[in-house]
């Protein structure tokens, strides 16, 4: 199954919109690197990801005390609890954990952003 | 009062932080406190040195008002986000007046008017116009006469079902506070002990947010370890109290800590008469926010350790970030008969005032 969610004048980097995809909420995010599509609820406690937010993130440092802010437009903070997840890569978490969100294939034609129901296996469709 | 069906109840949240402030409070006040507040614009003591929690501060994103109001701040908002979403039959409000009364390290005059204001307003605002929520009492416990005076003044009330504390740098425990739980006992009202700031790290803040939150557990240790061994439930055998937000993993622990050290040095309290594990089952309850991921044969695990689940009850600390959902935090594969146990009955069985149609 595919289907048209939006376009992608609808959404510039950094943005995320929520739309239904057979019958299930969802949420497109849109980094500079690409565009992705996301079931819309946090696998740790069910938080709709659409309230949340997408920003960036400190980089892993080897020197406490040091911030190295990074990655604008590239990770997503659930509402609740603040969870980060990394919408280039997969929707993986940023801490060492298995928890990922569940992530849907995505292809642009034209202006148009089309999802499937595939789970996506390679790198984002190039914005 | 009414009456609840342990059967057909199927939620009770005991932390739920309905949003005041002082500004809302001025209608209860008289002079001159209401004076030295609007003249001097004065507003609540915010100490927390950290911004970062979450994606909201210390509230649920989605939780903030579309209009820009604080989380926690709006009844029909709350009703329609919490109350009607998650199906509760009962809330208990925990407050949010940061800092409690109780907590103001100076002006005992003016924490006891803004406990009774905020009691005021609390029925006013909440418990009189939504049937479901149920009261906590404020007191400027550091000063335990007023506080016994506002307890006998508002203990009373049908939906007021216990006094709060805060968990802060004052152990309860102490001789000095025990008025309060006579009067406590005597109108039926269980204590509950919620953590306020900073309660960890020797009554400072620790350099990072992570660190404070992690150890809020050691500080409702404290409290329980004081209350038991102050004497406070061989003096008061009826009392009971209910630890707020900070789990109760760390009970099993506890439990068996302290029997040992009594074995040990039971000439020391000699007060004391009962083995303190005994006591924490008799006398206490641990709201089960914020739940760490565990499985079900690690939350059993937990149980046995501790002898009972019956002394587990759910809350959701809503709105603040570290919510629990009723419908996804407890492990899965836990049996019906025991979600209920959590969810509804051990609750309805420790608050007094809440009475069991079926019992």
């Amino acid at each position: 199954m595919e289907e048209k969610v939006c376009t992608m004048q609808d959404l510039g980097p950094g943005d995320m919109i929520e739309r239904t995809f057979s019958g299930k909420s969802i949420i497109i995010c849109r980094s500079d690197q690409g565009i992705y599509a996301f079931l819309n609820r946090c696998p740790h406690q069910g938080a709709l990801l659409s309230k949340g937010k997408i920003g960036g993130s400190p980089a892993a440092t080897k020197n406490p005390g040091e911030y190295c802010f990074q990655r604008e437009g590239e990770i997503l903070r659930c509402p609740w609890h603040g969870r980060e997840f990394d919408i280039t890569d997969g929707g993986n978490t940023l801490t060492p954990d298995r928890s990922k969100l569940k992530e849907f294939m995505i292809k642009i034609e034209g202006e148009d952003v089309i999802v499937s129901t595939e789970r996506k296996k390679s790198k984002a469709a190039q914005a | 009062m009414k009456e609840f069906d342990g059967k057909t109840c199927r939620l009770i949240d005991a932390d739920i932080h309905e949003k005041v402030t002082y500004a809302d409070l001025l209608p209860y006040l008289g002079q001159p406190w209401k004076r030295y507040i609007a003249d001097a614009n004065w507003v609540q003591e915010k100490h927390m040195p950290y911004t970062q929690p979450a994606v909201a501060g210390v509230n649920r994103a989605d939780a903030m008002l579309p209009d820009g109001r604080d989380a926690g701040s709006d009844l029909p908002f709350m009703r329609e986000q919490l109350l009607d979403a998650c199906g509760h039959d009962i809330g208990i409000l925990t407050g949010a007046l940061d800092p409690s009364p109780s907590s103001m390290h100076g002006w005992y005059e003016m924490a006891a008017t803004l406990a009774t204001a905020y009691n005021d307003w609390q029925i006013e605002h909440w418990l009189e116009k939504e049937e479901r929520l149920y009261g906590s009492i404020h007191i400027a416990a550091q000063d335990p006469k007023t506080a016994v005076e506002e307890i006998e003044r508002i203990g009373g009330h049908p939906k007021m079902l216990q006094v709060l504390l805060p968990i802060d740098d004052i152990a309860w425990g102490d001789p000095m506070y025990h008025p309060i739980y006579e009067a406590a006992e005597k109108h039926d009202l269980v204590i509950g002990m919620h953590h306020n700031e900073p309660p960890v790290q020797f009554g400072k803040w620790p350099r990072y947010f992570i660190e404070w939150h992690a150890l809020i557990p050691t500080s409702h240790m404290i409290q329980v370890t004081n209350m038991i061994l102050n004497g406070v439930f061989e003096k008061y055998p009826k009392l009971k109290v209910m630890m707020i937000e900070g789990g109760f993993t760390y009970v099993p622990f506890l439990m068996k800590k302290l029997d040992q050290q009594y074995k040990d040095l039971r000439h020391e309290v000699p007060w004391v008469t009962k083995m303190p594990s005994e006591t924490i089952k008799n006398h206490f309850c641990f709201t089960t926010q914020p739940l760490e991921e565990m499985t079900k044969r690690e939350w059993n695990n937990l149980v046995e350790q501790m002898g009972t689940d019956d002394i587990i009850v759910f809350s959701t600390d809503y709105p603040h970030w570290d919510y629990d959902s009723p419908e996804q935090a407890l492990p899965n594969g836990l049996s019906e008969e025991v979600r209920h146990k959590i969810m509804v009955e051990n609750a309805l069985r420790f608050y007094p005032k809440l009475k069991r149609r079926d019992m």
